[in-house]
């Protein structure tokens, strides 16, 4: 698809630097769902981002609903009650946390996030309930050994535990090794553990959509993505058990009635269960 | 009641945005009414008709230019089927406070008009982001060191007059009372914790009172050490309003010694966001600077 200098210079796994000449992908998002933090590079590349395909911002927006019903799902039907929400974005309506504590206060919430505005506004903005916890940790899903050391300070690694990367890892070219990065977290978590995952999708609209849209975002930001197949995604899930419907566009991942919003999406979804 | 005792006041005040408070709120409440009125889908000229007004009044409303009758306003709430109590109340405060006088007119004679703008302001505000450098914020502020300071820029006041600058500073603290209170998320330079104002005994019951503010629900305090981001000493004190509503900008509030600039020009106020979004991120976490006050309680 598109050069990915990241993958050839070798990907950094510190903080993403502060910098607001350039679009950031969580600003993006916060833009893209009608929020405010952001800043005119991101709404630059947004902006050409909905110019290449009307229903990016639809896309958006039906990602974040589809956090929500996969933590009530995950919450109220698969009796889960630990969160490791990595990729976790400037806090917006509806958080993981909000989400499941509503359901089972005593949830306890991991969030991670390598942009320094994200952990700023998660720390200063999510109030967990008295029952439950929260957590951030500032580190790049690159590295797992941090995420896995400094989540087990809140989470019980002896215990399911939901491990949600939405609208994460088209951020990871294939050098960077997406699939072992997968495979190293949930390695970690043990049978009766759940793996949520959303991006952007290669072969859900024609091929040069997403290429133009794939360089409307590179060229205005410090991330690069990879857009993938329905198959490249399915092997994240490798050894896991889907739950119905499968691997589908985020809208139509258990469609809740009444939903108004309507579009088609960009970005595939699943979730799946460790035996 | 005290009228004819503000002529001082209107010699430097005011030039900055004359009818900005009224224009803000009355914002707030059109951008309010026009989504009722389109989540009802009722047109422009039939909510019109429904308070005998024309078309372009219902828009010029709708976009706070003008504003309307408080019978009218709950009138069209009717129309657009707004039954609950709840939210027809809440409709109808921001009606009120955008045309009616608020409790800080009894301090009408020390009260400049540049000021009263923040403070119909403030409570109207979903999220208030500040940057302090040399004072404990307001809303935190102690009677002593409220005093205090107020002092400083008023040294040959008779305490009487003192005494009434400072109910006014600590009217606003009731605030932090409202349930619906605006979120407040205070980053301050380690200075405003070690400057004794007022003393070393004020300044200690002041540090005892912030560690509690910082544990007030939503509020949030941030302090930037010495030790860390020099970014935090190239700015002076602002305020960051945002409000719930998508429409409405921001507004940056920079106070000066003798009026204040209110900004909400998406390019003006992006630099600020810039510094509190950068400074969030250098500084102790809310949970570090809690112990970080308390440390400084006991040091001083």
């Amino acid at each position: 698809m598109t050069t990915d200098e990241t993958a050839q210079g070798g990907s950094n796994t510190g903080p993403l630097p502060f910098d607001t000449s350039k679009a950031h992908q969580a600003r993006i998002y916060n833009y893209l769902l009608g929020g405010k933090d952001n800043y005119a590079a991101d709404r630059a590349v947004a902006e050409a981002m909905v110019a290449n395909y009307p229903d990016t911002a639809f896309t958006a927006r039906a990602n974040r609903a589809f956090l929500g019903r996969v933590v009530r799902y995950l919450t109220a039907e698969a009796g889960i009650r630990q969160f490791l929400d990595i990729g976790t974005g400037i806090p917006a309506a509806g958080n993981t946390h909000e989400v499941a504590q509503a359901i089972a206060p005593e949830t306890r919430v991991v969030y991670v996030d390598y942009d320094p505005i994200v952990l700023a506004h998660a720390r200063a903005l999510l109030d967990s309930s008295e029952a439950g916890a929260t957590e951030y940790i500032e580190a790049d899903l690159r590295d797992t050994a941090t995420i896995l050391a400094q989540a087990a300070d809140l989470l019980d690694f002896s215990k399911p535990v939901a491990v949600t990367m939405l609208a994460l890892l088209h951020a990871i070219p294939d050098s960077d090794d997406p699939y072992g990065i997968v495979a190293t977290l949930m390695a970690a978590v043990p049978s009766g553990s759940y793996l949520a995952i959303s991006l952007g999708a290669s072969d859900l609209v024609k091929q040069e959509t997403m290429r133009s849209i794939a360089d409307s975002w590179n060229s205005g930001s410090q991330q690069r993505v990879t857009w993938r197949s329905r198959e490249q995604v399915a092997r994240f899930f490798a050894g896991l058990d889907l739950i119905e419907p499968g691997l589908v566009p985020v809208e139509d991942w258990r469609p809740e009635p009444g939903t108004t919003d309507e579009g088609k999406s960009i970005g595939w979804c699943a979730v799946a269960r460790k035996p | 009641m005290n009228t004819g005792s503000t002529s001082g006041e209107a010699s430097g005040a005011g030039q900055e945005e004359p009818a900005a408070e009224a224009t803000v709120l009355r914002m707030l409440l059109g951008a309010q009414l026009r989504r009722l009125r389109e989540a009802a889908g009722i047109s422009a000229e039939k909510a019109g008709y429904e308070i005998r007004a024309s078309r372009s009044k219902i828009s010029r409303m709708e976009t706070g230019r003008v504003g309307l009758k408080l019978r009218d306003i709950e009138d069209l709430l009717t129309l657009y089927g707004v039954a609950g109590e709840r939210e027809r109340t809440k409709v109808l405060a921001l009606a009120r406070r955008s045309r009616e006088p608020e409790w800080w007119t009894q301090y009408n004679d020390i009260l400049p008009d540049w000021f009263e703008t923040y403070l119909s302001l403030e409570p109207a505000a979903a999220t208030i982001r500040s940057f302090e450098t040399q004072f404990v914020p307001g809303l935190f502020q102690t009677g002593d060191y409220a005093r205090a300071v107020t002092r400083l820029g008023h040294k040959a006041a008779p305490d009487a007059e003192i005494e009434r600058r400072v109910g006014l500073r600590l009217g606003r603290q009731d605030l932090l009372d409202g349930r619906q209170q605006p979120r407040i998320w205070v980053i301050m330079d380690e200075a405003v914790l070690r400057r004794p104002v007022g003393g070393v005994l004020v300044m200690r019951a002041q540090l005892r009172r912030l560690t509690e503010a910082a544990q007030l629900p939503g509020v949030r305090l941030q302090v930037v050490p010495f030790a860390q981001g020099g970014h935090a000493a190239a700015s002076g004190s602002f305020s960051i309003l945002r409000f719930e509503e998508q429409d409405l900008p921001d507004v940056v509030y920079i106070e000066q010694l003798t009026s204040a600039v209110y900004l909400d020009q998406r390019a003006d106020v992006e630099h600020y966001l810039e510094v509190v979004d950068l400074l969030s991120g250098e500084a102790l976490s809310p949970a570090d600077t809690m112990r970080f006050l308390e440390q400084v309680a006991d040091d001083t």
